[in-house]
């Protein structure tokens, strides 16, 4: 199940992704809506699932950029098992503190990108800081909403089952 | 798994990821490279998917806004069509009347008389006396002035109030025209003999006066000038011992007149102004 919501959730990213792009040229550069699932599925405490799940989104980011492949997947699964083991400590559920996760996760990544990037990458630019502040303000507000639409989603489809009949069958009077 | 086990899986993953980020330097074909295409070719169906979404879209926002501006457009382009029509009626009415005064612009170039226009506003038909009332303008008109229409003569004015002047036809059997049968070279005095017809009195029998002859003003009688159209020879019989009866069809068709002509002045022959000029004292 929870490999079925992270594959949905890659999927929503990245036709959100298409679609950003196809809106604007400057959506890759101010939002990443990968790392929005990667700590999605940290937050859940698990760091086994977040390195995975960043190194697939990572991947899954680095599919669709110009840079080396890899960089993002590294990058993705430092911050995924970071934030997992940061809500492991602690218990998030104030909207500021969400926000701040998920800005200090997007923060994190960027910081993740500029090292590789100068190790792997002679001669490549380091990402522009003039984007980095958009980027991590527009990846915590998604990231926010995301959180939000998602904890709805979780309510209706488990209120839904509250009020399924029970699976006993009574024949007869 | 253990804490520790995790973190032993963290770091092998990450060192795994450096080699391959390191490998890819050197072998940019490599695993990476399968790695890459695996991820595009599961990604790239999402990326058709949101193009052809944004193209449908797209589409159907344009079809919008062409709907828009097509109902815009065809709501201004009604108003013109109304408008158009407006004016077509306008231009309908005035092309006509254009075109009585370019005949009549035609006969005071071919006549050499100073015409001016008149519109009639009402004809009576319901007596032998038949009159025309002309709406004549400002400058009104004077008693006895002839009245013209492009084809030939109407008659004369018989009674002026301000801006309207009351015209007697030359069918009026109390109306006289001094004519002249044009072929014929002489003069009679022409009068109204009933509805639409004209008789010339005094046009002796010894004179030959064939069927088709026109008639014209003769100038000899204070009104017309000389030379207007009256009509053309439709019957001649013999009257009494001394003159024909001659009957005249008129030249122009008085029963449909929109639009008339008051001869301003009666310009003198060139011949005659050479004349005077050329005269001993």
């Amino acid at each position: 199940m929870r490999l079925l919501r992270f594959a949905l959730g890659l999927a929503a990213a990245a036709l959100l992704h298409f679609a950003g792009a196809r809106a604007s040229s400057f959506f890759p550069l101010a939002a990443d809506l990968f790392l929005v699932v990667t700590v999605l599925v940290a937050r859940s405490g698990r760091p086994v699932e977040a390195m995975f799940g960043g190194l697939v989104c990572g991947w899954a980011a680095d599919a669709l950029s110009g840079l080396p492949f890899g960089l993002h997947g590294l990058a993705d699964t430092m911050v995924g098992y970071g934030t997992a083991r940061i809500a492991q400590q602690l218990v998030v559920q104030r909207r500021t503190s969400l926000l701040s996760i998920f800005a200090a996760a997007a923060a994190a990544q960027s910081a993740l990108l500029a090292v590789l990037i100068a190790v792997f990458v002679p001669g490549g630019g380091l990402p522009s800081l003039v984007w980095l502040p958009v980027k991590v303000a527009s990846t915590a507000l998604a990231g926010l909403a995301w959180a939000a639409l998602a904890a709805t989603v979780a309510r209706r489809f488990a209120a839904r089952r509250r009020r399924r009949p029970s699976g006993t069958l009574t024949l007869g009077r | 798994m253990s804490p520790n086990r995790t973190r032993l899986l963290f770091v092998a993953l990450v060192v795994a990821q450096l080699f391959l980020l390191a490998g890819q330097a050197r072998d940019p074909r490599g695993a990476s490279s399968l790695l890459e295409g695996a991820f595009l070719r599961a990604l790239s169906p999402l990326g058709r998917l949101v193009a052809a979404g944004g193209e449908t879209v797209g589409g159907a926002r344009e079809a919008l806004r062409g709907r828009a501006a097509l109902e815009a457009e065809n709501r201004s382009l009604r108003a013109v069509v109304r408008e158009l029509r407006r004016e077509r009626l306008r231009l309908a009415g005035l092309a006509l009347e254009a075109e009585e005064l370019a005949r009549g612009a035609g006969i005071e170039a071919a006549s050499g008389l100073e015409l001016r226009a008149a519109r009639v506003v009402y004809l009576d038909r319901r007596s032998d006396l038949r009159t025309l009332v002309l709406e004549v303008g400002a400058r009104g008109a004077r008693r006895d002035q002839p009245v013209v229409a492009e084809t030939g003569l109407v008659g004369r004015v018989i009674e002026t109030a301000g801006r309207y002047a009351k015209v007697q036809l030359v069918t009026d059997r109390a109306a006289a025209v001094a004519v002249q049968l044009e072929a014929a070279r002489r003069q009679g005095v022409l009068h109204g003999a009933g509805p639409g017809r004209l008789e010339v009195d005094y046009v002796p029998r010894q004179v030959e006066v064939a069927v088709g002859d026109r008639v014209v003003t003769a100038g000899v009688d204070g009104v017309y000038p000389r030379g207007l159209a009256v009509g053309v020879v439709a019957s001649v019989e013999p009257g009494n011992e001394m003159f024909h009866r001659v009957e005249v069809e008129p030249a122009v068709d008085l029963a449909n007149l929109s639009l008339v002509y008051l001869l301003e002045a009666a310009v003198p022959p060139a011949a005659l102004t050479r004349g005077a000029g050329d005269a001993p004292p």
